[in-house]
């Protein structure tokens, strides 16, 4: 019942953040400097006043600005993201036809998410036992070598290093695995390849470039969990009852690490996404995170105003989501949670790399 | 807090700080990185002007001649190339050789990219631009967090909700947009605030962007860490003598908050610096003729636009990402020796 009353309150906590983000990216827009006209008359030189109020008309811009947030607010309760303004065609003088934004934005979507579910996968498949090797013993030459070593997965930017992959293992070098272009897991009409097979073998250079980032804030908690874990009365009770070493760890230290691991997955998905423009760029994927830089900074008349409300729109309810589905997935594996989880969930430091 | 036992210095009280310094020195790794730190900053202070008077040239003068023609890469390290920067062209306009008997000069790492210049000299002042926008991150973002994160810690209240609720709506969005979204809309307009070498064009809007959306990290800290201050029976005897709410943050309060925010910006200084990188691949960062270890990257490997794929040059590579790599390793090993300094019992 406790479990269930935090959720509830995690997800009114989320629609605020989901509305507030969205109100920021309406006061922003309204702040800035803008010629929204310029949408719909792409090729005029000089726009008469007329010409500005009717395209500010046909935009919906010459609504007050409370109702245009409530406008679409609702029009996304409705389930519709909305249309583009980039080239939108001017019909008889009193139309505008415009291209939906849910065609373009949903199947990079994907693309994200499987970059981000893989990548995860495998950061704490790598971490995990890393994380194990360095934490048992502090200061020691393997936690010496295990941290040098993730930390130049860091510092290696992960655009660079996704190309010197692509260009060492890709098509261009040795051949091994496809270079670029991404494959769905389900094949649809339009597609060019797909299926299981296919998706995992396009994706295991983007997944490794991924994984490489994050594995030092990854390994760097594990190993700050076990190392504080070991010194728990418990484990010393295990110790004394004489059961192995490798038992010790595996069965009494790393599941509690483990959990630790699984709040900061959730908490990173924002991170993850910003770096998966990066992993995008590298592999020449068309995924949310190059949608949403096109969103951010590069139109050319000013701001779309609705493609970036719903790139806006779609990474907060992924953040928020996966928020939430990690607290259901606490609430599951740990007893006790319910009230821990709230408090204690400060982003981790290290964390803001990108 | 204070000690007053010394071993065997005859019971000298010593301070917190005196007792931390004393734990870091006997820390060979922390000492290890506050020497390549310190060399660091020394070597990209002054020795980009120290190289080019030894080898006589700017980082910003072209050498054709460092470029080979056919693919543009550059000279690898330690080649003579021919100090003019007049070309002879054939008709087909591939380089003629230099006439014979022209002066040379060195370049100590080759050259960078198509244009040819001078690598090392611009690997050190692009570290000083890397620095600089570093430490200027943190540091706005300490003007904006210092006062925020202190009023919604001790006042409480509406300040607090209101602070609380903004940074964790905020927090939830990737930073990068944000930052990408800043510089595309504000930068044009902040990039003209430049002083000569010191401050080179960009390097101003870049560390008050990244400061302005890295604050909220040590807003929470600063908050989290004054509302359990704030119940301490110290605080309840300044309210008694009469303090002014002011006068007890600022003179008791904050001397608390010293040691988290002294770890926290070791490491957001390298985390600035990693950012720049990221922003110069999506070019909005620091004018590319300005060199930064980021730009020097981007300029080899391309933007997200653009990204290139066929036989970039790994010098040019190498070079940038060693000085990040020193730097930023450096940076995690000295916030780490500081947080164990300042509370030993800790584990880790």
């Amino acid at each position: 019942m406790r479990v269930a009353r935090f959720l509830i309150r995690r997800l009114v906590t989320g629609l605020f953040t989901l509305c507030a983000l969205l109100a920021l990216t309406f006061v922003v827009y309204w702040a800035l400097p803008s010629q929204p006209s310029r949408f719909v008359y792409p090729y005029a030189q000089q726009l008469s006043n007329y010409q500005v109020a009717h395209a500010n008309h046909l935009l919906g811009l010459d609504r007050s600005k409370p109702v245009q947030y409530v406008d679409y607010l609702r029009q996304l309760a409705h389930g519709d993201v909305g249309r583009f303004w980039t080239g939108s065609q001017l019909v008889d003088n009193k139309k505008l036809e415009q291209t939906p934004i849910g065609p373009t934005l949903f199947p990079s979507l994907r693309i994200t998410l499987s970059i981000i579910f893989g990548g995860a996968v495998l950061v704490v498949l790598l971490a995990l036992p890393l994380g194990t090797l360095a934490g048992r013993r502090i200061g020691s030459v393997e936690d010496r070598a295990i941290s040098g070593f993730t930390l130049v997965g860091i510092c290696t930017h992960p655009m660079v290093l996704g190309l010197i992959l692509a260009s060492t293992f890709g098509t261009i070098g040795l051949g091994w695995l496809p270079s670029d272009g991404y494959c769905p897991l389900f094949r649809g009409p339009t597609d060019q390849c797909g299926g299981a097979g296919a998706w995992s073998e396009h994706l295991i250079l983007p997944w490794l470039t991924f994984a490489l980032l994050f594995l030092a804030l990854y390994t760097r908690m594990v190993r700050i969990s076990i190392a504080e874990t070991l010194h728990e009365d418990y484990v010393r009770t295990a110790r004394a009852k004489g059961l192995p070493e490798r038992r010790v760890l595996q069965s009494h230290v790393l599941p509690s690490a483990s959990l630790r691991v699984l709040t900061m997955v959730g908490m990173e998905i924002g991170t993850a996404i910003g770096v998966c423009i990066y992993v995008e760029a590298a592999f020449r994927f068309n995924g949310l995170g190059r949608q949403a830089v096109i969103a951010m900074g590069g139109a050319s008349f000013g701001i779309d105003l609705p493609f970036t409300l719903a790139i806006v729109f779609l990474i907060s309810v992924i953040v928020i989501v996966g928020n939430l589905a990690v607290d259901v997935l606490y609430a599951v594996l740990d007893p006790r949670a319910g009230r821990e989880t709230a408090r204690g969930r400060e982003k981790p430091l290290v964390g803001g790399v990108f | 807090m204070r000690r007053t036992r010394g071993r065997g210095s005859g019971g000298t009280p010593r301070g917190p700080w005196a007792a931390a310094w004393r734990r870091i020195r006997r820390d060979r790794w922390t000492i290890a990185a506050i020497v390549a730190l310190a060399l660091v900053i020394a070597v990209s202070l002054v020795g980009g002007a120290i190289a080019s008077r030894i080898v006589g040239h700017s980082g910003q003068e072209p050498f054709p001649y460092a470029v080979d023609g056919s693919n543009l890469h550059a000279v690898g390290p330690w080649t003579h190339v021919p100090t003019t920067s007049q070309t002879n062209l054939d008709q087909y306009g591939n380089l003629l050789p230099p006439p014979k008997g022209s002066p040379r000069t060195l370049l100590v790492l080759g050259g960078d990219g198509p244009l040819g210049r001078d690598e090392l000299i611009r690997l050190l002042d692009g570290g000083r631009t890397s620095l600089e926008i570093g430490l200027g991150g943190v540091l706005v973002a300490l003007l904006i967090a210092v006062p925020l994160g202190a009023a919604a810690g001790y006042f409480r209240g509406i300040v607090d909700a209101a602070v609380s609720r903004l940074t964790e709506a905020l927090m939830a969005f990737p930073l990068l947009l944000f930052l990408v979204f800043a510089s595309a809309r504000l930068g044009p307009h902040l990039n003209g605030v430049a002083w000569s070498w010191v401050l080179p064009r960009g390097v101003f809007s870049d560390a008050l962007l990244i400061g302005m959306f890295t604050s909220f990290y040590p807003t929470r800290l600063i908050r989290a860490q004054l509302l359990q201050l704030r119940n301490a029976e110290f605080v309840d005897a300044e309210h008694m003598v009469g303090a002014s709410d002011v006068r007890i943050v600022v003179r008791h309060l904050m001397p608390h908050l010293v040691p988290t925010l002294l770890v926290w910006s070791a490491v957001a200084i390298a985390t600035n610096i990693l950012l720049e990188v990221s922003l110069s691949f999506i070019g909005v960062g620091v004018a590319p003729s300005t060199p930064t270890w980021g730009s020097m990257l981007s300029s080899v490997w391309g933007t997200i636009y653009n990204p290139r794929t066929t036989d970039p040059n790994l010098w040019q590579t190498l070079f940038p990402t060693v000085g990040i790599l020193i730097t930023v390793v450096s940076l995690n090993q000295l916030s780490e020796g500081v947080r164990r300094a300042l509370e030993p019992r800790a584990v880790t």
